[in-house]
């Protein structure tokens, strides 16, 4: 029996360890641990005043803050029976924009593609491609840029309140922001042209994809939930059929659906389900690309990243331009008890948020989803799948392309230090 | 010249928030130098690639920061950049962006910043368990990293 430990995955958010052990060129055990501690957040939520929860979820993650924001207010809002004003919702996508754009900027080329290209890091990237680097961290900083613009401040913004914004944000901050959103539209462009060169391994997995699904738009806010295999529920009907349980060997919850499935959220799922939704410049970029759908290559979800770039620029030029800030920012709220679900596709995937509140306001039930949470399963089970390849490398190679693919997934595990273990088993008996 | 006096950690991790903490000192110690126009001073817990950003908008930078090597806790280390490489975290911070990675990659993308005067102040970290607090060596060499930063900037001033 061997047992190897590599110190690896750098490039993923959270602590968490590989474990795989192989018996006789078979993988007979695969786990992700995640051994960092729970964090309780739907316990200490409780209690809380309803108008704190979109700022206390927001820490959830530094990356993708105002994914927690969004899920968290609507579901707030539905429990209060509240809509908020057309141009308030038209600046939550506009802000969801910046937070796609600056987490898919990241991944895509500072992440996810030093891997396919064989570079230990954007580091050794930079060296070869400084140009490739500059504009990458160009279009992240300003999906930054979009929430400082909103929130006030470009990481962990504020503002964002149950019942719309709490104030307008200046226009003339947003509309000097238009020339570099057309330079980053055509970036972006660029960016799905230069994604479809990089070298990606073969693996097609038969997924059940799911996200939200809206008729008019390409779902960020609001929809029903889709699924691959044809079924449809809305969003408060949500945990009818995705239900999480607890595994011993993880501290975040593990996602499945009702009949014990593995499921998909993310970029993948979104392309392949919303692609009809995508806006103009996308649906060219879809186009060009020559990408057969639906995708089933988790490694190209870089590609899904890179047309959905597109898709947030287009986008964010649109909202800016539209942007007309009139009367109230907010509805004004009227409390009562109730209950209510959000859901919204964060960067990573479909979050979802459920809350009761007491007819103080004060929160007596939370439940948050998170897109990562729901994919472990999801993961475990596509490194099976990769094992029969992995088992006849050398093992350092065995090590990169198992890291590879968790890091394809850009799983969030959670925003303080991370470290990643792989630990490989091999009996030979 | 602008100088930017950046401190860098995570004050929940023990002495990981040594950075932060001298930094405050410093400026309780050194008010006149605190306060110059031409001075600015910085908590920050995670700066990840911002960090490019910060070293771009000013002259110089002088970053306090714990670090480990194997010297003991509360040693204070005077690093050049050339030198930063010995530090290379294991990706301490948010998607694997530490301080010495951002610098490099500033000065890869913009060879410009090589003549840019970095300065890191390090303080050799005891113990990074959950929780605030530093370790007694650590909270023993405050004074000393306050009159590190200070001894910098006046170099640069």
């Amino acid at each position: 029996m061997t047992t190897i430990e590599v110190p690896a995955l750098a490039r993923v958010e959270g602590e968490g360890g590989l474990f795989i052990k192989l018996e006789n060129g078979q993988a007979v055990e695969i786990r992700l641990d995640i051994y960092e501690p729970p964090r309780f957040f739907e316990g200490f939520l409780r209690g809380r005043f309803l108008q704190e929860v979109p700022d206390i979820t927001a820490r959830i993650c530094g990356i993708c803050p105002v994914a927690y924001q969004m899920s968290s207010a609507f579901a707030l809002e539905k429990a209060l029976g509240i809509e908020i004003f057309p141009q308030a919702r038209a600046l939550r996508r506009l802000m969801y924009c910046g937070e796609h754009i600056e987490s898919h900027a990241l991944h895509i080329y500072m992440l996810q593609a030093p891997d396919l290209l064989g570079k230990q890091s954007a580091l050794e990237l930079a060296a070869v491609a400084p140009d490739i680097v500059k504009n990458a961290l160009r279009l992240k900083k300003i999906g930054n840029e979009i929430l400082k613009a909103i929130g006030g401040r470009s990481v962990h913004p504020v503002n964002v309140c149950v019942g719309g914004f709490y104030r307008w944000p200046d226009a003339a901050a947003l509309k000097a922001l238009l020339p570099d959103l057309e330079w980053g539209l055509d970036a972006a462009m660029d960016s799905v042209k230069w994604a479809i060169t990089l070298p990606y391994p073969d693996l097609e997995i038969d997924y059940e994809f799911v996200s939200l699904h809206h008729a008019d738009e390409y779902a960020v806010i609001e929809g029903d939930v889709w699924s691959s295999k044809g079924n449809k529920v809305s969003i408060a009907d949500y945990e009818t059929r995705y239900i999480e349980e607890h595994v011993k060997h993880s501290n975040a919850l593990h996602g499945h659906t009702m009949d014990g499935n593995t499921y998909l959220v993310g970029p993948l799922a979104r392309l392949n389900l919303n692609h009809e939704q995508l806006s103009p410049a996308a649906q060219k970029a879809l186009k060009d690309s020559g990408i057969k759908l639906p995708l089933k290559n988790p490694y190209k979800s870089l590609i899904a990243r890179a047309i959905e770039l597109v898709q947030f620029y287009e986008e964010a030029i649109r909202l800016v331009e539209a942007y007309k800030p009139e009367g109230p920012a907010h509805v004004e709220l009227e409390l009562k008890a109730g209950e209510g679900a959000g859901a919204t596709e964060a960067p990573r995937g479909l979050l979802y948020h459920r809350y009761k509140i007491d007819e103080n306001g004060l929160v007596q039930f939370a439940r948050i989803t998170p897109p990562t949470a729901q994919n472990l399963p999801r993961i475990e089970a596509d490194l099976f799948a990769l094992a029969p390849q992995i088992v006849k490398l050398p093992e350092e190679e065995a090590t990169l392309t198992a890291e590879q693919l968790v890091r394809a997934y850009d799983p969030c595990i959670s925003c303080a230090t991370h470290f990643l273990k792989l630990k490989v088993e091999e009996n030979r008996e | 010249m602008k100088i930017a006096v950046i401190g860098i950690g995570q004050s929940l991790r023990g002495d990981d928030g040594a950075g932060l903490e001298a930094v405050r000192q410093w400026k309780e110690n050194f008010p006149e130098t605190a306060s110059r126009p031409e001075v600015r001073a910085e908590a920050s817990e995670l700066p990840g690639l911002a960090l490019m950003d910060l070293i771009q908008e000013n002259d110089a930078v002088i970053l306090v920061d714990a670090v480990r090597s194997s010297a003991k806790a509360g040693t204070i280390h005077h690093i050049e950049p050339g030198d930063l490489s010995t530090f290379t975290s294991d990706s301490q911070s948010a998607h694997g962006w530490g301080v010495a990675e951002t610098i490099q990659l500033a000065r890869q993308l913009n060879p410009a910043l090589k003549n840019h005067p970095i300065k890191l102040i390090g303080i050799e970290a005891g113990q990074m368990a959950m929780g605030s607090g530093l370790s007694k060596p650590v909270q023993n060499a405050m004074p000393l990293a306050c009159c590190a930063i200070q001894t910098e900037i006046e170099k640069l001033l």
